[in-house]
């Protein structure tokens, strides 16, 4: 048995692969690759992978990651295989064993980190209005549940907010994880930046350890 | 030049549900540089890419075309509506998905012709690639537009808008076709298609004319030239074993129709159902051995990382060494978890031993085709099955643990009387009543699925009529009362695609004016309920001065000239006819791999590698 944490980008071909379509071609690289993935016990088994976190169509990334549970243990061309058997616009960016033990990777993220590429007439106002949202006490956005609207303070759970003029970026580092979730887009409406969504990119996720954020290829793990 | 790729990619497509379909960039997709190509194809599918994609012949023509160095092959599927719309508003043409490249700008553009509801759109599609509907009025530096599949073997319905057609093996007939033009580029279109319609399989509509007496009688169609033949003749792979075999399947994102792998075991099939042209037109039997299957099967489960592999035929419990396939290659690939499934099972040849190997790898949904009710009706469609077969399989199937299966029935037949009807009810009574004789307790679930039958070209059954729409109608009603049985679920086929279907499959030139009437009216996807409008369909008919309920059910005399008697599927019109004879007699024939029925089959495989008759093909 060998359990593997497996960093990867969903670059421009690839965003607009639905969760279940990009699942779905991991699945067939790692056949393709021969790697044998470990099953769940049980009437209907199924295959030991899951992502880390949910990626919304449309959205590129070099930040995501995969947990997958193999039923014996790979060396470093099995990796290589796989990295090469993946489709344009999918690439295989790093990989850890991790001790069996670990819970899933999918409930140790606690924050992500996005970029939004700026247009010229976007960054002219832009500082202002990030100071303003960071100096309000509170953010109320309402969300559609199952139970009808509700209302979330979104004031606590952002991160880390910035505008690099320099790079012509806008930095997010927002809560990702359970219930303590931000969604890019309720800030980017905050700022007046509806439209900006399709240019969205996630470069990381985040685990907390020892009080700080801690990337899932470094964090220490026992 | 315009950079359709990057406009495409960056700004239509985040515009569209489901972009997936669109991408082209799937693995095994095949990428060419056009420049360093000396034939360009657009493989054209006119439905959409959940359902191209799951067929088995746009694979086969992929690679065969693909695997030349200097060919290339692209596909493109009808665009789903959004992205439809998207494309006439901004003027932005149809393209193929690989490398973003305009239909216009490839050198062959070829459609496959898999059922008549797909006709209006072929039309949209060629319309969306900007390319001249009609072949005649094409310029030289259009693309030559080509149809094949079974849709081939009456093509006159489409003539006016196909170049040239290809009857029966592609694997045959297209690379002759693609060697020439990759030599002929200085010829012009004229001349290619003269050139063209000497290779065995080539039908170009443009040289044969439909002659008619003064009242309009059809007289029948003939050469426009003394050396062209009285009659094209389809093109036969002899040997399969030896045919390319797409073993690297392009593996979609997103679910497709049949989302897993396929492996053919053979073309054709002995059993001579007269209803079917299936039976007719991919004559003679022509196996793969076990050995070249497991190797394929090898190949596509390494290049493609799909778990379900369907072995696929059109009657896979008659090949011959079925049992030691799937015992041997259901283990084998077990180990790797791959399913096997077995979709096209006859009911005479369903044993529990074969019960128990597909249960072993899969225990998927069980078919069986009894087709009619009475032994009186399946004598004379020649389905060569009785009752004990059916119960017994049945019987085996439950006994093996299947809780539910499927019957497929069809109403329509020649000579069906309500007998035939009360038939169907009683025989689904008989299965429920299996299921206790087999052990298990309850009720199965038993899915009674009735179509209409449509008589088809090529086949005994070529002269026949559809029956009235009414009488359609009060037989689904007969039905819909007996099947009021615990347990069975009764489904039927809606009765005006069927009627459109029947009015186009056995027409002639004169339908083609009214294809491209009913794609003005905005006709296209004929085969989705919510895209099928049958009132346009009707005006289209009735805009060209003809009644489509009247050509549904037209019967054609024993000595009237049929629209496609140019075209050779192999078997002779004098065999359909003592096979129509036969029917109406009641008197059934035999499976010819017991018995030769000198349907002509023999004739055209003379002098081709030596093989004289149909059953030395066979490998034994």
């Amino acid at each position: 048995m060998m359990r593997v944490w497996i960093k990867f980008a969903k670059e421009s071909p690839m965003r607009f692969l639905s969760h279940l379509d990009l699942l779905r071609v991991w699945q067939r690289a790692i056949r393709r690759a021969a790697l044998p993935v470990a099953y769940s016990a049980g009437f209907n088994p199924h295959p030991k992978i899951s992502f880390a976190s949910a990626l919304a169509v449309g959205v590129t990334s070099d930040g995501e990651y995969l947990d997958i549970q193999f039923a014996k243990r790979l060396d470093g061309a099995a990796f290589e295989r796989l990295a090469e058997t993946l489709p344009q616009g999918l690439k295989l960016l790093d990989w850890r064993q991790i001790p069996e033990a670990t819970p899933a990777l999918m409930s140790l993220v606690c924050a992500a980190q996005w970029r939004l590429t700026l247009q010229a007439e976007e960054s002219s106002h832009l500082q202002e209005a990030v100071q303003n949202l960071l100096a309000a006490s509170s953010l109320p956005v309402e969300r559609e549940g199952k139970k009808g609207i509700k209302t979330v303070d979104i004031r606590p759970l952002i991160y880390g907010l910035e505008v690099d003029e320099k790079e012509a970026c806008l930095r997010m580092r927002l809560a990702s994880g359970g219930e303590a979730v931000v969604r890019p887009g309720e800030v980017l409406k905050l700022l007046s930046l509806p439209a900006a969504e399709g240019r969205l990119h996630r470069t990381e996720l985040y685990l907390a350890s020892g009080g700080c954020f801690q990337e899932p290829m470094a964090v220490l793990l026992n | 030049m315009v950079n359709y790729k990057v406009k495409f990619w960056d700004m239509i497509l985040p515009r569209v549900q489901k972009p997936t379909r669109y991408l082209g960039n799937e693995v095994n997709a095949v990428v060419k540089e056009h420049s360093r190509c000396s034939v360009k194809v657009a493989l054209a599918f006119p439905d959409l890419y959940e359902v191209g994609m799951s067929h088995l012949g746009l694979k086969i023509l992929y690679s065969l075309i693909n695997n030349h160095e200097q060919w290339v092959a692209e596909r493109v599927f009808m665009p789903d509506t959004d992205l439809e719309a998207i494309l006439r508003n901004e003027a932005f043409p149809l393209c193929s998905l690989e490398t973003v490249t305009p239909l216009a700008d490839f050198d062959l553009l070829g459609f496959t012709l898999q059922y008549e509801l797909s006709y209006a759109t072929i039309l949209q599609m060629l319309r969306l690639g900007g390319i001249s509907l009609l072949a005649l009025s094409r310029g030289e530096q259009e693309p030559l537009v080509v149809g094949g599949g079974p849709g081939a073997f009456n093509p006159e319905p489409l003539a006016d808008f196909f170049d040239f057609f290809i009857l029966g093996d592609a694997e045959e007939a297209l690379p002759q076709v693609l060697l020439f033009l990759e030599q002929s580029r200085q010829l012009s279109r004229a001349e290619k298609l003269f050139s063209l319609s000497r290779i065995a399989g080539v039908y170009v509509p443009s040289l044969y004319i439909p002659e008619f007496d003064q009242h309009g009688c059809f007289l029948g169609t003939s050469p426009l030239h003394a050396n062209l033949p009285k009659q094209v003749q389809r093109a036969v792979v002899v040997d399969l074993n030896a045919a390319v075999y797409p073993v690297k399947f392009v593996v979609p994102y997103g679910g497709i129709v049949h989302d897993r792998l396929v492996l053919e075991l053979f073309r054709g099939c002995t059993r001579g159902c007269r209803f079917c042209q299936a039976g007719i037109i991919y004559r003679p039997l022509r196996e793969r051995t076990p050995a070249k299957l497991k190797e394929l099967a090898r190949e596509l489960v390494r290049t493609s990382g799909y778990d379900e592999l369907a072995l696929s035929s059109l009657s896979s419990g008659d090949y011959s060494a079925i049992g030691q396939l799937v015992t041997e290659l259901g283990m084998e690939l077990a180990q790797e978890g791959v399913a096997l499934s077995l979709p096209s099972l006859r009911l005479d040849s369903f044993s529990s031993q074969l019960a128990e190997q597909v249960k072993q790898v899969r225990k998927s949904g069980l078919t069986f085709a009894p087709e009619a009710g009475t032994q009186r009706l399946r004598d004379v469609i020649n389905k060569n099955i009785s009752e004990a077969d059916l119960i017994s399989a049945v019987t085996e199937a439950f006994a093996a643990g299947w809780t539910g299966i499927k019957l497929y029935f069809m109403i329509g037949l020649p000579t069906e009387t309500d007998d035939d009807l009360a038939g169907i009810a009683a025989l689904v009574r008989k299965v429920m009543s299996a299921y206790k004789q087999a052990g298990c307790r309850g009720k199965p679930r038993v899915t009674v699925s009735v179509s209409v039958f449509v008589p088809k070209a090529h086949t005994p059954f070529q002269w026949a009529g559809l029956i009235q729409r009414d009488e359609i109608l009060r037989r689904q009603n007969i039905l819909r009362h007996s099947l009021r049985i615990t347990g069975a679920l009764f489904k039927w086929h809606g009765v005006e695609p069927s009627l459109l279907e029947a009015a186009l499959a056995r027409g002639g030139r004169e339908l083609s004016a009214v294809i491209s009437r009913a794609a003005e009216l905005g006709c296209k996807l004929d085969g989705w309920d919510e895209h099928f409008s049958f009132e346009n369909w009707q005006q289209a008919f009735r805009d060209n001065g003809l009644e489509l309920a009247e050509l549904a059910a037209r019967q054609y005399s024993l000595d009237d000239p049929l629209p496609w008697d140019h075209l050779d599927s192999g078997v002779t019109k004098a065999f359909l006819k003592k096979e129509y004879g036969l029917a109406l007699a009641g008197k059934v024939s035999q499976d010819c791999r017991e018995n030769c029925l000198g349907c002509g089959m023999s004739l055209l495989l003379e002098g081709k590698d030596g093989k004289g008759a149909c059953h030395d093909a066979r490998l034994d």
